[in-house]
């Protein structure tokens, strides 16, 4: 979920445009810290990268960290998509669900 | 636009209890989040998530170095425990020492924990309150500070384990030794406030000795 935000987000990839983006998607409230957590963890198998930008003043002037996706992220996006497809086909309509 | 001005004591929290490389980064988000359409509540929120994700992301990531703490922490104790019985008796007159008991562990263990305080400590001595809770102060103080040395890249994470890990072997021992009295005897109340000194004193001790509540400078990576 978090490497098709990035995707999504493209150049604007930083911990609160990724936490709406989250946000927006699931509905519910993403810990800004969990973010990193996760992105820390595929930047160590190499699906992301990132950079630090520059300070603001609204930020305290924090600078941000922005992460983009690498080859290696874009990879597994695509197998992921295609397992999900390869799941859901041939799957009985679920109930309520127009054919 | 006037910006509005973030909420104080959780941004201290954060920079004090956050650990690991993207603490400053996380404080950014939030203020930034903050300014545009958070609350107060919210803000809380994070932080108050923010700490134990950071903890245990760091130790997650620096697990030898975790355990290492652990260890030197919990050995640094017990050098005290032992010394501390040696002491005590020519201030307390009666004499006090830990009963081991090879048949039953955890009532040792417990025997071991509390033995700074005693069950007949009474706070409003001098001796007593400078024995339960000054001195263990200070000796943990003296622990926090050596662990924090030892792991300097580290420090929060390490610190707040160790505190973190005396503090639930505290509760998970006292709620084993008040389910055992039974009926629930008076000065089990007594002893309660007296423990809960002497464990509040310990954890601020490694805190204070840690160096957490020190401002740091923050070091960016450019």
């Amino acid at each position: 979920m978090l490497l098709l935000a990035l995707l999504r987000l493209g150049e604007d990839a930083y911990g609160v445009t990724i936490a709406q983006e989250l946000e927006e998607q699931t509905g519910r409230e993403v810990v800004v810290a969990s973010v990193y957590a996760t992105l820390d963890r595929l930047q160590e198998r190499g699906l992301v990268a990132s950079s630090l930008g520059d300070s603001t003043p609204e930020r305290g002037g924090r600078a941000k960290r922005y992460f983009r996706i690498t080859g290696a992220g874009l990879r597994e996006v695509r197998d992921a998509r295609k397992s999900l497809m390869n799941l859901w086909e041939g799957l009985p309509h679920l109930k309520g669900e127009k054919a | 636009m006037t910006p509005k001005q973030i909420p104080r004591i959780p941004t201290w929290m954060l920079k004090h209890f956050g650990c690991g490389p993207n603490n400053d980064v996380v404080l950014g988000d939030l203020a930034e989040h903050y300014q545009l359409n958070g609350s107060s509540l919210w803000f809380w929120r994070q932080v108050l998530k923010a700490i134990p994700v950071s903890l245990f992301n760091e130790v997650r990531a620096h697990k030898g170095i975790a355990a290492r703490s652990l260890l030197m922490g919990w050995g640094l104790w017990a050098l005290f425990i032992s010394i501390f019985p040696l002491i005590t008796p020519y201030f307390f007159g009666g004499g006090f020492g830990v009963y081991i008991e090879r048949q039953d562990p955890m009532g040792t263990l417990w025997a071991v924990l509390s033995a700074p305080v005693g069950v007949q400590v009474i706070l409003g001595r001098p001796f007593s309150f400078v024995f339960a809770i000054v001195l263990p102060l200070f000796i943990w103080t003296m622990c926090g500070w050596l662990v924090a040395r030892f792991h300097r890249g580290q420090q929060t994470g390490v610190v707040l384990l160790f505190a973190g890990s005396i503090l639930l072997s505290y509760m998970l021992l006292f709620g084993r030794f008040v389910f055992t009295v039974r009926p629930p005897a008076p000065w089990l109340y007594a002893f309660s406030g007296q423990f809960a000194a002497y464990a509040v004193a310990s954890v601020l001790g490694i805190i204070l000795g840690g160096g957490l509540l020190r401002d740091r400078l923050t070091i960016v990576n450019s």
